[in-house]
């Protein structure tokens, strides 16, 4: 067991001392050509619209509850 | 006493189900359309020029779409001022502004047939290139869109000439409402991004 955490650090050491061989992004390597542009501005639209969908019908419900339970406290003081 | 409790925690409850049912297609619709939007920046973005030189003598109708934006953003108005009407009892107002959307909607998708029309005679294809079919996949799935809730607020028009909605009981309207001002709101998105970039 002890052996292969050695190889595995062995290993590992190796893939960190060459970074061109573990580039995962072929597209982020030419930042400047258009497609990887188009490719970089479609990622960082997609990534946002999880957030904004759960935020707005989260702030929703949110709104609606709060309102909902204003409404009792609202009626004692009239 | 279950019952009245049931009662109690329905009448408390913040958002009614049928509301939170149409937010969450509505989530859907709006990760459907950001997928699409996603793809049209690829090409947009990734493109030099756009038109791409294949399509260079294609002209979108950017004036009369300017005006079809017009009447859409109008429709979302008057579907407003329907549920106003019915939150205040306003029956026969609520059938008027209803038929008044309605009229929009549909005058909004004949517009974008005949459009649809020329730019097929002039050439633009869903098979003529990457162009013709984002521009097509983009925008027909909006189109698809606003006949769904063109049908859906033609229910919501014969419900409401049967007496189904009061101020009490109008959640019918309110979820159709919230279907067309989606449908409403997202297209000038498209049109920036389609028609003037």
């Amino acid at each position: 067991m002890q052996r292969f955490f050695v190889w595995a650090s062995i290993l590992i050491l190796v893939m960190l001392s060459v970074p061109i061989s573990l580039e995962a992004c072929p597209g982020c390597k030419e930042l400047d050509d258009p497609i990887n542009k188009g490719f970089n501005w479609s990622i960082l639209f997609m990534m946002a619209m999880p957030f904004t969908v759960f935020g707005l019908i989260g702030g929703t419900v949110y709104l609606h509850y709060r309102r909902t339970n204003r409404k009792p406290a609202d009626q004692e003081t009239i | 006493m279950e019952t009245r409790n049931n009662a109690e925690i329905h009448e408390r409850s913040p958002l009614s189900n049928a509301r939170l049912g149409i937010l969450v297609l509505l989530g859907a619709e709006t990760m459907l359309f950001s997928g699409l939007i996603g793809t049209f920046l690829v090409f947009r973005v990734g493109n030099v020029t756009w038109p791409p030189p294949s399509h260079l003598g294609i002209e979108l109708p950017r004036a009369v779409t300017g005006i079809n934006t017009v009447l859409l953003l109008l429709s979302g108005y008057t579907m407003f001022q329907a549920r106003r009407a019915i939150q205040k009892d306003h029956v026969t107002q609520l059938r008027n502004w209803l038929l008044i959307t309605g009229g929009l909607g549909l005058l909004f998708l004949g517009v974008q047939g005949s459009e649809w029309v020329q730019l097929i005679r002039n050439g633009l294809t869903l098979q003529s290139g990457v162009y013709g079919g984002i521009f097509y996949v983009l925008i027909g799935c909006h189109a698809v869109h606003v006949l769904s809730a063109v049908i859906w607020l033609f229910i919501v028009f014969g419900m409401a000439m049967a007496g189904r909605f009061s101020a009490e009981r109008y959640v019918g309207v309110d979820t159709c409402t919230i279907y067309w001002i989606f449908v409403v709101a997202l297209w000038p998105i498209l049109y920036v991004l389609v028609y003037l970039l």
